[in-house]
């Protein structure tokens, strides 16, 4: 066995509330590629950003070559040898590619003055790598905010790799190349690899950990569950360790009601907007679907392209006719709803009073001509009733509730319009139990009225638990549509991680 | 004739414009000055162009270097609307100090002090906008008022007098027929120049292009931050000097005009409001061109509130202009 290179014990670290990672332990060791598994939310990027010295944990011990390091900020890390290829990039989008490798690391004259011309030269060195599957419009002195995303991901690699650390970690690096650069990419991993660099590979697809990985560490719930050899293992047992023990529980079918489906509400036709690669999917009225998914594969950017606020190329009819929403508004004449994730920036005016808050989509329907403020205060009241709104007083501002009751306004402002189409953007985000079991409450109390809703959570249990059909995406695609038997925890792990081995139920997967 | 090397426009034309992105300012400036001779009587009568060159260069001076300290820390995506103030500080200081030509002394210290604190007024601006993370704009519009209400509190009412042996100096002393103010704004640019080659100047670009990337990057962005006001304030403070030996005499407002007329100026000469793009040396060009549309008005006896409404035009337009690209462009799209 290769020596340990760089090894993380117990790294915890709280975000407010939120405990981020419980328990990080991950072992490097020089000349190996260690695969880092886990769902949305296990703390895979938390734990790489703390290895990189962007986040400074709240307790644990980081050994670096057997001697105890804390890195308080990124150029630290740097300098030992540490770097890492992000997710969300870190280049500069108003500077040149060779800019931005060699950014904190120019090379210098001897008179301190940058040496712009080996910076091009190297850099040409480094572009070779992956010459033949980038555009000509990959040049040294190439703009980043010019190029495609797959060339950015080109850039920060080679950024990474100029550096020459000794240890890499690539935080999703192949997300937006193709296969073609992935292939590239894994060469240039294995040249590495024989060199003695410690490897840590992030990824949701699990063909590629397979591929390139020598082990792979699955966190769940911000803990270290386990280590496997991926000669030894296969792709279900990975799905398995995601998931856990609680998956034992046998599911309850979700609740249905099928009183109202038999029209077609809702009919997606080869949507592309940005990341989404073709959509198609249709719902039928009273259906409750679920959207599942590792975060950012696309389904924020599905529901906001429903409600009319991209502009898409594809097709969407709801109701049987045709639609093209050109802005929000349009969306609300026929009855849809969008219920915003981000609720400060996107769902309420955090200074005004609740009651203007349920009813700013609402206003004209009091407008008689004259505002009618005694009706617009009764129904205020009724649904903060209906939801079980605690609060002082409808005119206290929307910032005096907690978390939970805040959601329960941006919910209630577009209940009170009587949706059809309602679609929720991971709504329980950051929202206590107690409001949760309430929303799923009303969600059920909505189907059996008609609604149809388009439900969009990170949290996998949340989506089985209320759902009884997902679709999962990935790399903005619907990966699987799955209802009835198929709807498993392990198949829903399994395709957001790009997997496509269905298996019936968990039971079969344990014993097999 | 001289043979002139084979010239492409074009490309040295987008070099400027991508590379420096002062095409525009560079026209603007070309045009303005143009104007603004074609106005002037008497133009080829020998000694009229050195003239106007001195008469002009001496009073932009000071809003020029203020101009210039505004540019770099709008690259590096902070933005100071205490400069000006700066400058009234600096101004009464002088104006209150140094009044005989007999204790150069005591008058070298004063023009220290003075840099001095134009240094200390940066650290402070630079320390509650990059150190403790609040907005630019509110923290250098309060501390204005500060130093301001400090010019003010030293000098309440306008007078003081700079030594006439010393204001000669600078309103008069022309080297190889350019005036010492031009020279001296060539001097920093040549300062300026040498940083921006440096590491100082990719990092400065890069803080201001993206601070997170920088960061992730291992750039010290808050220090590059920082340092970036400080740069202002010592640059408001030379302004001080050049302003207090221009008029000889004191008042606790005369800065109070430039912190617009840098923001403007430096946009106008292709500095992005958010950071990372544009030019010191095109920020220059804006202030110019803002100079000469300053001097055509006056020159066409036009009243007075012309001045004002174009100024206000070419503010709206600079700082408009971004955004206006951009709405166009969304239009097409749609």
């Amino acid at each position: 066995m290769n020596e340990i290179c760089l090894q993380t014990e117990k790294i915890k670290k709280r975000f407010g509330g939120v405990h981020a990672l419980r328990d990080g332990s991950i072992e490097i060791h020089s000349g190996e590629v260690l695969a880092l598994v886990g769902s949305n939310g296990s703390g895979k990027s938390t734990l790489v950003k703390i290895i990189t010295g962007v986040l400074s944990q709240d307790d644990g011990q980081i050994t670096f070559h057997d001697n105890p390091v804390q890195y308080n900020n990124p150029m630290v890390a740097q300098k030992a040898g540490i770097m890492a290829v992000y997710q969300e990039l870190s280049l500069v989008p108003s500077l040149t590619v060779a800019q931005n490798i060699w950014l904190a690391n120019e090379p210098v004259k001897k008179s301190g003055f940058v040496d712009d011309k080996q910076m091009i030269d190297q850099t040409n060195e480094l572009l070779k790598l992956f010459q033949g599957t980038y555009q000509p419009s990959l040049y040294p002195e190439a703009f980043i905010k010019s190029l495609p995303p797959d060339e950015k991901q080109i850039v920060e690699i080679l950024k990474a790799i100029s550096r020459d650390p000794e240890v890499l970690i690539m935080d999703e690096a192949t997300a937006s190349l193709d296969s073609e650069q992935v292939k590239r990419l894994f060469s240039l991993v294995n040249l590495l690899k024989e060199e003695g660099k410690g490897l840590v590979f992030v990824s949701h697809r699990m063909d590629e950990i397979f591929q390139i990985a020598d082990k792979a560490v699955v966190l769940r719930n911000g803990k270290t569950v386990g280590e496997v050899a991926i000669a030894e293992t296969s792709e279900d047992e990975i799905v398995y360790m995601m998931i856990g023990s609680e998956a034992e529980i046998v599911k309850q079918p979700a609740y249905q009601n099928n009183e109202y489906q038999h029209e077609t509400v809702l009919f997606a036709d080869n949507i592309q907007f940005e990341k989404l690669a073709g959509i198609s999917f249709s719902v039928k009225q009273g259906e409750l679907v679920g959207i599942g998914g590792l975060r950012g594969q696309g389904q924020s950017t599905l529901l906001h392209t429903l409600f009319g606020n991209n502009a898409y190329y594809g097709h969407i009819s709801i109701f049987g006719a045709p639609i093209d929403f050109k802005h929000p508004m349009d969306a609300m004449q026929h009855d849809v709803a969008l219920i915003p994730g981000d609720r400060a920036s996107e769902g309420l005016l955090l200074l005004r009073s609740i009651l203007e808050n349920f009813h700013l989509p609402n206003w004209k329907s009091y407008a008689r001509p004259l505002l009618n403020i005694n009706k617009a205060r009764r129904d205020a009241g009724k649904i903060s009733k209906q939801l079980s709104l605690v609060m002082d007083a409808l005119d206290s501002p929307v910032s005096s509730l907690s978390g939970g009751n805040a959601q329960k306004v941006v919910i209630g402002k577009w209940l009170l319009r009587n949706p059809k189409l309602l679609l929720l953007d991971d709504p329980t985000k950051g929202v206590d139990v107690g409001t949760k079991s309430e929303f799923y409450t009303l969600l059920h109390d909505l189907i059996d009225r008609g609604t149809t809703i388009l439900f969009y959570s990170s949290d996998d249990q949340e989506l089985l638990r209320l759902c009884p059909r997902i679709l999962v995406m990935h790399d903005g695609k619907i990966k699987a549509d799955l209802k009835g038997d198929m709807l498993t925890e392990a198949n829903l792990v399994a395709a957001s991680m790009g997997s496509t081995s269905n298996s019936k139920n968990n039971k079969e997967l344990k014993n097999g | 004739m001289v043979k002139l090397k084979k010239f492409n426009f074009s490309k040295w034309w987008k070099k400027l414009n991508v590379k420096y992105s002062i095409s525009l300012s560079l026209l603007l400036l070309i045009v303005t000055t143009i104007l603004y001779t074609v106005l002037q009587a008497n133009i080829f009568r020998p000694g009229t162009l050195n003239r106007l060159l001195t008469s002009n260069f001496r009073t932009w001076l000071p809003v020029i270097l203020v101009t210039i300290g505004q540019a770099i820390v709008l690259l590096g995506g902070g933005l100071d609307l205490s400069n000006g103030s700066i400058v009234s500080v600096g101004n009464v200081i002088l104006a209150l100090t140094v009044v005989s030509s007999n204790e150069p002394g005591k008058n070298i210290l004063m023009v220290l002090i003075v840099l001095g604190f134009g240094i200390i007024a940066g650290i402070l601006n630079g320390f509650f906008t990059a150190y403790l993370g609040l907005q630019p704009v509110i923290i250098t519009f309060a501390s204005s008022y500060i130093y301001g209400g400090l010019a003010l509190l030293l000098l309440p009412n306008p007078g003081g007098a700079i030594p006439r042996d010393y204001t000669n100096v600078y309103r008069n002393t022309s080297i190889l027929g350019l005036p010492i103010s031009l020279l001296f704004i060539g001097v920093v640019i040549l300062i300026w120049a040498f940083f921006r080659s440096r590491k100082y100047g990719r990092f400065l670009y890069a803080v201001g292009g993206d601070a997170n990337a920088a960061y992730t990057t291992g750039v010290p962005v808050t220090w590059m931050k920082i340092s970036t006001y400080i740069i202002s304030g010592l640059l408001a403070s030379l302004a001080a000097i050049s302003y207090s030996l221009l008029t000889g005499s004191g008042f606790s407002g005369s800065g109070a005009e430039m912190a617009l007329a840098s923001v403007t100026g430096a946009v106008l000469g292709g500095v992005s409001m958010s950071g990372g793009a544009g030019s010191v040396v095109g920020a220059i060009f804006g202030s110019i061109v803002l100079g000469n549309i300053r001097n055509i008005i006056s020159s066409l006896r036009l009243n007075s509130w012309w001045r004002t409404l174009v100024n206000a035009l070419v503010i709206v337009i600079s700082l408009a202009g971004p955004g206006l690209v951009g709405l166009f462009r969304r239009k097409k799209i749609k």
